[in-house]
């Protein structure tokens, strides 16, 4: 009896250190690690939960046995907002580190010389989650990205033109535009002032709002001067607040049309609910795809907390499909071999993968046959143009009494072609 | 092996760039005197102008003139130096802290003007458009990387060889008397107001230089490149080198940029993952705290300013005696 337990324990403990021989030589076998880059600012307090969110999309990846069966390391440096820091943080990831993606930056600032400087002479993939500007545009058209620039923020473009399509539908005739003072808000107030007048609908005023001004109500007031019948607002919820409350103050209308950067509790609580009755919103970044919902929720398990910051969504998404363009293209593969994978990762007749650890093992299954997938991703199926910029479904959104609800949804299709009809 | 001296390379080009700002400082406030709060702007100046004179047209703004590069930059330190002048006459007669203040400002409102005058710098989506001069001749980037370098250090060779001939000329010296007391240098025929604003000017050209070559490295400039932590940098460098000296103005250049970049490599392959989100502000607490260390206990500099008599009376009186 004893000696049968000993002798079934001996045997329980050597199948477990067979076991775990076993675990390590598997462990053996993938041990190879790749290096991604990432320069991000993580030393400002929004940019951090970006940088979360792209090690997070890592950690799936190496649950999923990691890219081409080797583990991902991402080597993550901080730009401190300032272009001479990130361009030599990028300088030192693709030299020293060999990286054949980057993945950055946030402000257009930097993104933009990283790219001319770093990432293009040497041929490395750049990946950004969160550069706005038209700026980046323009240098693709160029040609002188050489196919390497990505982003997954929708360019102002389509914000724009939904906005214009807001005034529009409901006969408002004047229209004065606040923008936020920096690269994103004055390309978005100045292609909805273009959108609008190419709609015959006045444009009564721009008026840039500076950040931490104690008052708006010189800016409120100049707005004001032209009488329209409705205010679009591209401003962040500080700001926004602020200038909101200074405008119905001096009797502006509560016309409104709000950004995607107002859809917070925030600035409807700050506000209040009885003055933004009739205020519209649209944004590009939640699609009504079953992905986008199940981003939500995986990130608040992982986080203990929604994903209410700007640019998570595309951070996600950047790094998953970043990694796996990787995968698609092999084991060593140079910073233009990934980039020319992308379209395998994002192909409209693909078979569709889920943004998580079990998508990636899929898609990396297809690739093994030779097969393309259609990634449905956090900002739902993304789909880059031959500049690297993506276009996005819109959704018209309003204000609750508990929340935010959607108005209207634009699919990718009918915003391509509402953009299209305004170009005439 | 190729990675590293590329990224050596890359890494002096910048550092060669700031050490001649640097050097544009130690002129004002080493020997001089002047509290200059504005750097950002004079280094703005010279990027902005060399980029408007030398780039292609673009569309939305001035600029695009497409002229030779020597031209377009000369042209980027003539525009430091106007602002400069225009500056100095208005604020020089201040003193200290209350001409800081009026330079800071000044600064403050030169990154504004530029992120908000599209019609001249871009706006806030910045400047660019501009060709890198002669880079069609080079195959291969590092190869036009050390090219470039190679020009920008003969350029910091040339302004260091200037400044050490000025400062050691009697117009130096008249510097350092102003410097030390503006009423004795007064007394003695000389006209301080007229001397600190060459001074100031000169090395407001300087640092015009150091930002038209930083502009041409990067062959982009926007107003995130001026913003007020540019003048803290180039002022800890000076401050770390050694206020009064050139070549511990070159030297804290190359010291703390070496510092602010090694210690982001440093952490973000030593510090344990879950303080790599972090790694970024305590990268900032690393820096501070090299600054106020040397402010508290080398508040010279490494290489402080050393005093000469550089003309002896009739009657020398021996370095010994007592």
């Amino acid at each position: 009896m004893t000696n049968n337990r000993t002798r079934r324990r001996a045997g329980a403990a050597l199948a477990l250190a067979l076991g775990a021989a076993g675990i390590a030589t598997g462990a053996a076998a993938q041990d190879c690690t790749t290096k991604v880059g990432a320069v991000l600012p993580t030393s400002v307090d929004w940019g951090r939960p970006i940088a979360e969110t792209a090690q997070w999309v890592v950690d799936q990846v190496n649950e999923a046995g990691g890219v081409n069966d080797c583990q991902v390391e991402m080597i993550l440096r901080d730009t401190q907002v300032d272009p001479k820091v990130g361009v030599d943080a990028a300088k030192a990831l693709v030299d020293l580190d060999g990286v054949q993606l980057l993945i950055g930056a946030v402000s257009s600032g930097v993104s933009l010389p990283i790219l001319t400087s770093v990432t293009v002479p040497a041929g490395v993939m750049q990946m950004s989650c969160c550069t706005s500007s038209t700026a980046l545009t323009e240098l693709a058209k160029e040609g002188k990205t050489n196919g390497l620039w990505f982003r997954t923020f929708a360019t102002s473009g389509v914000q724009a033109a939904v906005g214009a399509k807001v005034a529009q539908d409901q006969g408002w005739k004047k229209v004065a535009v606040f923008y936020k003072n920096d690269d994103w808000g004055q390309d978005i107030g100045k292609l909805v002032a273009q959108n609008l007048e190419s709609m015959g609908i006045e444009v009564t005023a721009q008026v840039a709002i500076n950040d931490g001004q104690p008052s708006y109500r010189a800016e409120a007031a100049s707005a004001l001067s032209g009488q329209p019948d409705a205010v679009y607002m591209a401003l962040y919820p500080n700001e926004g607040t602020a200038t909101a409350r200074e405008w119905l103050a001096l009797g502006g209308t509560q016309n409104m049309i709000l950004a995607n950067s107002l859809k917070s509790e925030e600035f409807r609580e700050n506000v209040g609910m009885q003055y933004l009755e009739n205020a519209w919103g649209t944004d590009t970044a939640s699609p009504r795809a079953d992905s986008a919902t199940a981003f939500v929720d995986a990130y608040e398990a992982r986080f203990d907390s929604p994903p209410n910051g700007p640019g998570l969504a595309n951070s996600y998404d950047a790094t998953m499909i970043a990694l796996m363009a990787m995968e698609a293209a092999g084991e060593d593969a140079t910073g233009a071999e990934i980039a020319a994978a992308v379209p395998r990762v994002t192909d409209p007749e693909g078979t569709p993968v889920t943004a998580d650890a079990e998508g990636f093992a899929k898609a990396a299954e297809i690739f093994a046959e030779g097969g393309n997938v259609m990634y449905q991703g956090a900002t739902g199926n993304v789909r880059f143009d031959e500049y690297g910029d993506v276009s996005a479904p819109a959704v018209i959104w309003k204000f609750t009494e508990d929340g935010i609800e959607e108005v209207e949804y634009l699919s990718l299709e009918e915003v391509n072609d509402f953009m299209a009809s305004l170009q005439d | 092996m190729i990675g590293l001296i590329s990224y050596l390379v890359f890494f002096t080009t910048v550092a060669t760039i700031l050490s001649i700002a640097v050097l544009g400082l130690n002129l004002q406030w080493g020997n001089t005197g002047l509290f200059n709060g504005g750097v950002a702007a004079f280094f703005g100046a010279g990027a902005y102008g060399t980029l408007i004179l030398g780039g292609t047209p673009q569309e939305g703004h001035i600029g695009g003139f497409a002229l030779p590069y020597p031209v377009a930059l000369a042209g980027g330190m003539a525009a430091a130096g106007l602002l400069a002048w225009l500056v100095g006459r208005l604020t020089l007669k201040l003193r200290h802290d209350y001409l800081a203040i009026a330079t800071f400002g000044v600064a403050v409102t030169f990154e504004n003007v530029m992120r908000n005058a599209e019609w001249l710098s871009g706006g806030a989506r910045g400047l660019r458009g501009f060709d890198r001069p002669l880079q069609e001749l080079f195959a291969s980037p590092l190869a036009y990387n050390a090219v470039f370098l190679g020009f920008v250090v003969v350029l910091l060779v040339a302004t260091y060889a200037f400044l050490q001939r000025l400062v050691a000329s009697p117009f130096g010296r008249l510097l350092r008397a102003i410097r030390e007391d503006e009423e004795a240098a007064q007394s003695l025929g000389k006209s301080p107001a007229r001397v600190r604003l060459i001074s100031f000017v000169t090395g407001s050209v300087i640092m015009g230089l150091a930002g038209g070559l930083y502009g041409t490295f990067y062959a982009f400039v926007s107003p995130q490149d001026v913003l007020p932590i540019l003048t803290f940098q180039i002022w800890a460098m000076l401050i770390v080198g050694g206020a009064g000296n050139n070549r511990g103005a070159i030297l804290g250049a190359f010291l703390i940029w070496g510092a602010w970049t090694a210690s982001g490599w440093a952490l973000s392959r030593y510090a344990p993952v879950e303080a790599q989100i972090y790694a970024g502000s305590i990268q900032y607490v690393l820096i501070g705290s090299v600054i106020v260390g040397m402010l508290l206990w080398r508040p010279q500099g490494l290489f402080p300013e050393r005093l000469v008599v550089s003309q002896r009376g009739r009657h020398p009186v021996p370095a010994a005696a007592e």
